[in-house]
C-alpha cells in the first residue's frame, strides 16, 4: 500500500484501490453471494395457501387469454356481432377480475425461511445424475488429456516452426464457429444417419448407437473443450530446454522414459490448469449433453439446475444445485492442486 | 575408476541440411584414450560432427565407428558414447545425484547399486557435499562437474563435450580445464571437446583438428599446430601472428624470400611454393625481435611505434607500417626494449617465418 502511495500518489491510490474493490465485489462477490443466499431458504405456506395462489394464478392466465380474444375482436371489422362479442369479452373480465380480488384478500404472503432443506432435498436419482455428471466430466479430462498430451508436445517441441504455426492454427480456427454449430455439426456426424455411421456401413460395419450410448457427449465435450488442454500443456513444454529431453536421450532413455522422468513432470502445472479448466467447463456445460442426447440417455445435471430454475420455477433448490457444483468443482482444483503439487502461483502463471 | 576409451573413426563422412553442406567429405581417427579437441570459430561445423557421433544426426555419406563398430543407424541412447550441452542441461526438477544416477536408472541398475555408484561420481568430481541440493542451488562451476559426473555414470567409451565451459569466468575455466584434463586421465576414456577457445585446446588436447567452413584444415598436437600451421587460417586462428603480405622472388624445398612493400624476407616454405606466387609470410609475435639499429642482418624493416600493451607477465608491442600493424610480444622477464616508446627496427629469423600461399585467415 505505501509503495503504490509512493509511485501513484494519493490520488491514483484511492482509485486504483476503488476500481479493484468494485472489481472484487461486483464481479466475483456479489454473484457468488446472492446465489449462496438464495441456496439457503425457501417460502413456507400455510393450509392450502400453495392452492389459492395457484387458483389466482391460474385466473390470472384466464384474463390474460380472454385479454388477447378481446383485442382480436376489436382489431377486425366493426360489425353488430363483433361489438356483441366485445361487450360480453369485457363483462367476463370484469367477472374475473373481482373473483382475483377476493381471492387476493384471502390470500397470505409465504413466510421465508431460512434453512438447509434446499440441499437436503436432493433424491436419489438426482444424487446419481451428480455423481455421474462429476465422473463423466473426470473421463472427459481424462480423455482430453491423453488427446493432448502428444498434439502439445509435438507442436512445441517436434514440429517446424512453420509447422507448428499450421497445427496450432488448425486446432483455433473451429472456435471461431459458435459452440452450438460445432455440437451440431458433431451430432450430424454422430447421428444414427450420419457420416460415421454411413462410413461404416461401407465397411461392412452395422451402425452404431454414438448418441443413445452417451459416447457422443464425450465426443464432442473433447473436441469443444480441447484447447483448454492443449494450451497450458504446449506452454509448459515449451519452456523446457531442447537439450535436456536430448541429455535424457543421449543417456539411454527410450522414448516413453523421457515422457514420464523429464517431461512430464515439467509440464505438471501446465496439465493441471489444462484439467481444472477442462474439468470445470465439462462439469459445468449445459448445450452439449443438452444437444448430443436429446433426452435419449439420461440428463447431465447441469440440465437439472436448468430445469429447476426455468422449467419447475424453483430457484432456491436450483441455486442450492449450482453451488453443490461450484463446491465440486472447487474441490477438484485443490486435488489437483494437490496430486500435482502445484501452487496458486504456478497455476496462475 | 577406470573405463574404457574407445576409437571414433569418421570415414568419407559429410553432413547436408538442405543444399548448405555443413561437413565436406571428412576422414578422422580419433585413438582410444586421447584427449581431442575440435578447434574452430562458430559455424564451422564442429557441433554438426559431435552430434553425428553422438547419433542425434545421420550422416548424408560416410559413416562413422565407435570401437571398430558400425554406427550407422545406432540412435544416441543405445551409442556407447555421452554427451556434455554447451548448456549442461541438467534435469532441474532431480538432486544432484538424481541427475547423476539417471542414466544408470535408464541402464536398469538396481536402485541401491545406483545410489551408491552417483555417489562415487560425485566424489571423482569432488561435489560430495552438494549431493542432495538442486542443480539451480549450485555455482556454475559446481553445475559444470555435475555434468560431467552426469555423462560419465553410463561408463561411456567416448565422451563429447560441446563447449562446456563457454559459460564460466577465467579463473574457473582455466581450474576446470585441469579437472577435465585430470578426469581423463583417470578414466581413460576417449574425449572429444568441441571449443572456439585455442587456449582450451592447447592446454587439455593431446591432439587437435583445426576446422573452418565445414573442413578440417589439420589435424596434430598442439604443439605442432602451433609451431607448423599449414594454411594462413591455422597460422591466424591458433595463436597471434603477424603477416606480410608479397610475392614470392626466389624459392627453394626449405626457404622462400618474399618482396613485400616493408622489405625483402625470407622464410620457411611452408607451402611448397614456387616463383611468383602471391604468397603470405607469418611470424609469431614471440619469434619478432626488436633489433639494434646498427646491427647488419636480414629480415630487419623499420617501423612505427603505435602503442603498448602491458599484459601482467609479458608487454605487447604494437607497432605499424604502410597502414599494417606488427606486434612484438616481450617477456616481462628482463628483456630490454620493454618499456619502449619509439619507433624502431624489427626482425625476425628466417627459421622463425612460415611462407603459405594467400588464403583466408580467421576473423577477416
Amino acid at each position: 500500500m505505501n509503495s503504490l502511495i509512493r509511485s501513484f500518489g494519493p490520488f491514483m491510490t484511492a482509485l486504483i484501490v476503488m476500481l479493484c474493490s468494485i472489481w472484487v465485489v461486483v464481479m466475483i462477490v456479489a454473484p457468488q453471494l446472492i446465489m449462496v443466499e438464495q441456496s439457503f431458504w425457501h417460502w413456507r405456506w400455510g393450509g392450502d395457501d400453495a392452492a389459492l395462489s395457484a387458483r389466482v394464478d391460474d385466473l390470472y392466465n384466464q384474463v390474460d387469454t380472454l385479454g388477447l380474444d378481446k383485442s382480436a375482436a376489436e382489431a377486425a371489422t366493426a360489425t353488430p356481432e363483433q361489438t356483441q362479442k366485445v361487450s360480453a369479452l369485457s363483462a367476463k373480465i370484469t367477472g374475473l377480475m373481482a373473483t382475483i380480488q377476493q381471492l387476493e384478500k384471502q390470500e397470505v404472503k409465504p413466510k421465508k425461511i431460512y434453512s438447509m432443506r434446499n440441499y437436503l432435498i436432493m433424491g436419489g436419482g438426482h444424487f446419481a445424475i451428480f455423481i455421474k455428471t462429476i465422473l463423466a466430466s473426470l473421463a472427459v479430462t481424462l480423455i482430453a488429456l491423453v488427446v493432448c498430451y502428444p498434439i502439445a508436445y509435438t507442436v512445441a517441441k517436434l514440429a517446424t516452426p512453420s509447422k507448428a504455426a499450421i497445427i496450432l492454427l488448425g486446432l483455433v480456427i473451429p472456435y471461431s464457429i459458435n459452440e452450438l454449430l460445432r455440437i451440431f455439426a458433431w451430432l450430424m456426424i454422430l447421428n444414427h444417419n450420419g457420416v460415421a455411421n454411413f462410413l461404416l456401413q461401407r465397411v461392412g460395419i452395422e451402425p452404431i448407437a454414438f448418441l443413445d450410448s452417451g459416447a457422443g457427449v464425450f465426443v464432442a465435450m473433447v473436441y469443444a473443450y480441447i484447447l483448454f488442454m492443449v494450451f497450458p500443456i504446449y506452454n509448459t513444454v515449451e519452456t523446457l530446454d531442447t537439450s535436456v529431453v536430448e541429455a535424457a536421450r543421449d543417456l539411454g532413455a527410450p522414448m516413453w522414459k523421457i515422457h514420464w522422468h523429464i517431461v512430464l513432470p515439467h509440464a505438471k502445472p501446465g496439465i493441471a490448469v489444462g484439467s481444472i479448466m477442462t474439468f470445470m467447463l465439462a462439469a459445468g456445460s449445459y448445450s452439449v449433453p443438452y444437444v448430443m442426447t436429446r433426452g435419449t440417455s439420461p440428463p447431465w445435471f447441469t440440465q437439472l439446475i436448468y430445469n429447476k430454475f426455468f422449467e419447475s420455477n424453483n430457484w432456491n433448490t436450483g441455486a442450492a444445485y449450482a453451488f453443490t457444483l461450484l463446491i465440486a468443482c472447487t474441490l477438484f482444483i485443490f486435488v489437483m492442486m494437490r496430486i500435482f503439487g502445484v501452487s496458486i502461483k504456478d497455476v496462475s502463471r | 575408476m577406470a573405463m574404457h576409451g574407445k576409437d571414433v573413426v569418421l570415414e568419407n563422412v559429410s553432413i547436408k541440411f538442405g543444399d548448405f553442406t555443413a561437413i565436406h567429405p571428412t576422414d578422422l581417427h580419433i585413438q582410444a584414450g586421447e584427449f581431442f579437441s575440435i578447434l574452430g570459430p562458430s559455424g564451422c561445423g564442429k557441433t554438426t560432427i559431435l552430434r553425428t557421433v553422438s547419433g542425434f544426426l545421420e550422416t548424408t555419406t560416410g559413416r562413422v565407428l565407435i570401437g571398430d563398430e558400425e554406427m550407422t543407424g545406432v540412435g544416441p541412447h543405445l551409442r556407447p558414447t555421452a554427451l556434455i550441452f554447451q548448456n549442461l542441461a541438467l534435469f532441474p526438477l532431480m538432486k544432484v545425484w538424481q541427475n547423476v544416477a539417471f542414466g544408470l536408472e535408464m541402464h536398469n541398475w538396481p536402485k541401491a547399486d545406483r545410489r551408491q555408484r552417483a555417489h562415487e561420481l560425485i566424489d571423482l568430481v569432488a561435489l560430495s557435499d552438494q549431493a542432495d541440493k538442486f542443480p539451480s542451488e549450485l555455482s556454475g562451476g559446481q553445475r559444470q562437474r555435475v555434468a560431467v559426473a552426469r555423462a560419465l555414470a553410463v561408463e561411456p567409451a567416448v565422451l563429447l563435450l560441446d563447449e562446456p565451459l563457454s559459460a564460466l569466468d577465467l579463473k574457473l575455466r582455466q581450474h576446470m580445464r585441469a579437472e577435465l584434463k585430470r578426469i581423463q586421465r583417470k578414466t581413460g576414456v576417449t574425449f572429444i571437446y568441441i571449443t572456439h577457445d585455442q587456449g582450451e585446446a592447447l592446454t587439455m588436447s593431446d591432439r587437435i583438428a583445426v576446422m573452418k567452413d565445414g573442413v578440417i584444415q589439420q589435424v596434430d598436437t598442439g604443439d605442432r599446430i602451433y609451431a607448423n600451421p599449414v594454411t594462413p587460417f591455422v597460422a591466424s586462428f591458433v595463436g597471434e601472428s603477424n603477416i606480410l603480405r608479397g610475392r614470392v622472388d626466389e624459392a627453394d624445398n626449405d626457404f622462400a624470400v618474399l618482396s613485400t612493400p616493408q622489405g625483402r624476407f625470407r622464410g620457411r616454405n611452408q607451402g611448397r611454393l614456387v616463383r611468383d606466387t602471391e604468397a603470405m609470410l607469418f611470424v609469431r609475435p614471440e619469434s619478432m625481435r626488436i633489433s639494434d639499429p646498427e646491427a647488419e642482418s636480414e629480415n630487419r624493416f623499420p617501423v612505427a611505434f603505435a602503442r603498448r600493451d602491458l599484459e601482467g607477465s609479458f608487454v605487447n608491442l604494437f607497432f605499424e607500417q604502410n597502414n599494417e600493424e606488427f606486434i612484438v610480444h616481450l617477456t616481462n622477464a628482463g628483456a630490454s626494449g620493454l618499456d619502449a616508446t619509439s619507433n624502431a627496427i624489427l626482425s625476425f629469423s628466417p627459421e622463425d617465418g612460415f611462407v603459405m600461399a594467400v588464403g583466408e585467415l580467421a576473423d577477416e
